[in-house]
């Protein structure tokens, strides 16, 4: 059910996003910006899942909250002169190795648990 | 107790998808932006970039300025040196009208007098020789007369008035006849007093008898010389 959901979203976000009208190249960096906060978001949710802690208000609110931060705090950097969203992409990127690495243990364990079992029949 | 669950789930799909939407909505967006963005064009490039651009532009333009500046400069000595050779074509122009005009090479005209000297059939006056005419060509000369001519023919630095035969005159080696017209330009009363004073070629003349006639104009036409001036000598 979930599956579907996610995969509905995906194809209707990717086609409406196509056929939108061009935003500004100058727009485009806090775009980005937010892109790796939500992706952030989205690989912390996967953590938490599999750490049995997720919740959605969380979630929710790291999703977008993350990523409006992400923008504001690119924007005040540009008038400060600071870049502040390298920073940003930093912690944001150096967060989703961190939770890609449990993530990937957690299923390495998984897996290697099955093969030992089916050794063990 | 199960339709709140249910419930939750169906919150906690409807969430999941819209976070989902929005985030392929955006970054379909970002793919978009990226592919068709040509990162090149001014309008897209960063500050750094557009600095480092603007100083190569500055640079440039001061070079060629320099440049535009140095052909300027040129352009102005050429037209200077254009100008001079102007100025020395127009004198030496001038100077060359004037000389083919003294030297008789031109068609002239002007204010002066016309004489005219008929001869007589009388043998006692007798035929006015090659003397008269030089008499009264040196006395014209003498008072400022610019240009002569005798029955068309110029006189110039090189002409020879003579007697053939003492039967006929020639003038510039052309054999000329009585009635003798001699045309000059110059200052009227000038030319007129040296002629007919006291002691003067026509008076003189006069007195012998022979017939003289003096018709001031102001419109003496001088026809040019008429042979080639060869020079073979003159070094």
């Amino acid at each position: 059910m979930i599956f579907i959901a996610i995969l509905i979203g995906c194809i209707a976000g990717a086609l409406i996003g196509i056929n939108v009208p061009m935003i500004s190249y100058t727009y485009s960096s806090y775009l980005a910006i937010a892109i790796i906060a939500a992706l952030d978001s989205v690989f912390g949710g996967i953590t938490s899942v599999i750490n049995k802690n997720f919740n959605l208000k969380i979630f929710v609110t790291g999703f977008f909250g993350n990523a409006i931060l992400a923008i504001l705090l690119t924007i005040l950097g540009q008038k400060l002169n600071v870049d502040i969203y390298l920073a940003a992409i930093v912690v944001f990127v150096g967060r989703m190795f961190v939770n890609l690495a449990i993530i990937r243990r957690y299923y390495v364990d998984k897996w290697s648990n099955m093969i030992k079992h089916k050794d063990k029949k | 107790m199960k339709s709140n669950i249910k419930k939750g789930k169906i919150t906690m799909i409807i969430t999941i998808g819209i976070s989902c939407f929005a985030l392929s909505l955006i970054m379909s967006m970002q793919f978009k932006i990226v592919n068709e963005t040509d990162i090149t064009s001014i309008e897209n490039m960063r500050e750094a970039e557009l600095r480092t651009e603007l100083a190569n532009w500055k640079s440039k333009y001061e070079e060629t300025d320099e440049k535009y500046e140095e052909v300027l400069d040129k352009i102005e000595e050429y037209k200077k040196t254009k100008q001079s050779n102007e100025e020395t074509e127009k004198l030496v122009d001038e100077e060359l009208k004037q000389v083919n005009m003294t030297m008789g090479k031109t068609d002239v005209k002007g204010e002066g007098i016309e004489v005219t000297l008929e001869e007589k059939d009388d043998e006692e006056i007798g035929r006015i020789s090659s003397d008269s005419l030089l008499l009264i060509v040196n006395a014209l000369k003498s008072a400022g007369a610019e240009a002569i001519s005798i029955n068309e023919e110029r006189i110039i630095n090189m002409s020879d008035i003579v007697d053939i035969n003492n039967s006929f005159i020639k003038v510039n080696g052309q054999r000329i006849l009585a009635p003798y017209v001699i045309k000059a330009i110059g200052n009227q009363s000038y030319l007129e007093s040296i002629l007919v004073g006291n002691g003067g070629p026509v008076d003189e003349m006069k007195k012998i008898g022979q017939n003289v006639n003096i018709s001031k104009s102001n419109n003496i036409k001088i026809l040019k010389y008429n042979k080639d001036i060869k020079i073979k000598y003159i070094q």
